[in-house]
């Protein structure tokens, strides 16, 4: 059993490397180059989509502009359904873009052979297999969440906490702490899995045998990003409602 | 695996450029297009509407014109069947009477002559009478 798998370690076509970074040094900080660069490429890549998209906007919308079209209605839709018809305007470029960059990039390690590309240590995948990139934009949704219900209710948005009762206020708080702990985990969970999974099928049987898994790996990318986006906009929506105002609305 | 560094402030810097530029380049223009498409097409759409009642209206205001037109032609018509049946009854009328005249002239003329010939008869009888008396009774008579 164990020659076996030291004749894997040695297999040349694939080969796993979890948590090896390739480090970029920047004055006297550390950065993961492969997954900076890789997010770098697909935001390119979305403004360059964007830019074609809407460059000659026309009343009977054509190509591109058409394609970018029912990518704002999907991402609409998400924000509209969380947030109502009358609150998602503001916030729709927050979750459009969790949304579309979440997707983008998850596909991005999903579909291309990123491994033909060398680097001297670690390996090119998806910038959201790396939980400096989940955490980030966990803590970015926190925070929106945050500016959402101050913006609307001031420092009346802590009543939300002692609402109904203050025996919930430590599960309250705690709920702070859990909310960006499981969207970020979550995402790089499911996204590293997957890429794992794949790259140990790949190393076992190279032929034929992974498809379906990388077929399910698409989908789950997909599922991952709308549920990202969608959960941001569920937590904004209940930032922005709170108790106080439900209690209101139902007098 | 879980090393976290300088890439995570980073990241979420790259996000927030990211999204701001999309704001610019995708949402705002984008969602004033749709917004753009939506009003022109609802109010297309009211245009559209008022044409179609207008045009449903016209469309009933001839047909009422179209039957009172029809009732009226209807009218007219037997107007002149009544008219005309009243006409040819005086006519007939008065084509009988004629013919009842002429016929009562005629009757009266006939009896006029039959008159005028019974009596021319009865003189001619006198005469032939008296010339049968004398053929019979000779000049006995006359002496």
């Amino acid at each position: 059993m164990l020659s076996f798998l030291d004749t894997l370690t040695t297999f040349p076509l694939a080969e796993l490397e979890v948590g090896n970074h390739f480090y970029w040094q920047l004055g006297g900080l550390r950065l993961h180059g492969q997954v900076l660069s890789q997010a770098g490429l697909w935001i390119g890549l979305l403004l360059t989509a964007s830019v074609l998209g809407t460059r000659n906007i026309q009343r009977v919308p054509q190509g591109m502009q058409n394609f970018m079209e029912y990518a704002l209605e999907f991402v609409r839709d998400i924000a509209r359904n969380q947030l109502g018809e009358k609150e998602y305007r503001p916030w729709l470029p927050f979750i459009g873009t969790l949304f579309l960059f979440i997707f983008v990039s998850n596909w991005s390690g999903a579909l291309l052979p990123w491994r033909l590309i060398k680097l001297p240590v670690g390996e090119l995948a998806a910038p959201t297999s790396d939980i400096n990139t989940t955490v980030a934009l966990a803590l970015l949704t926190s925070l929106a969440y945050f500016y959402a219900g101050f913006r609307k209710r001031g420092l009346g948005y802590f009543a939300k906490y002692v609402e109904p009762t203050p025996i919930l206020l430590p599960i309250a708080i705690l709920e702070d702490f859990t909310k960006p702990l499981s969207l970020s985990f979550r995402l790089f969970g499911n996204i590293l899995a997957d890429e794992l999974v794949v790259a140990v099928l790949v190393l076992l049987v190279p032929l034929i045998v992974p498809i379906p898994v990388m077929l399910l790996g698409l989908f789950t990318s997909a599922i991952q990003a709308l549920v990202f986006a969608t959960l941001a906009g569920a937590y904004i929506h209940e930032a922005l409602e709170g108790h106080g105002d439900e209690a209101h609305e139902e007098h | 695996m879980f090393d976290f560094d300088a890439t995570l402030p980073l990241m979420a810097v790259q996000f927030l450029l990211l999204m701001v530029a999309l704001n610019a380049v995708f949402y705002k223009p984008l969602m004033k297009s749709l917004d753009d498409r939506d009003s022109y097409i609802r109010s297309n759409q009211t245009g559209a509407q008022e044409r179609l009642a207008n045009a449903e209206n016209l469309a009933k205001q001839y047909e009422q014109e179209l039957a009172d037109t029809r009732r009226q032609s209807q009218l007219v018509i037997t107007n002149a069947q009544a008219e005309a049946q009243k006409i040819a009854a005086t006519h007939i009328a008065e084509a009988q009477q004629e013919a009842q005249a002429q016929r009562e002239q005629a009757q009266q003329e006939l009896d006029q002559q039959k008159a005028a010939a019974m009596q021319s008869l009865e003189q001619q009888v006198e005469g032939l009478s008296r010339q049968i008396l004398e053929k019979l009774l000779g000049s006995q008579v006359f002496s």
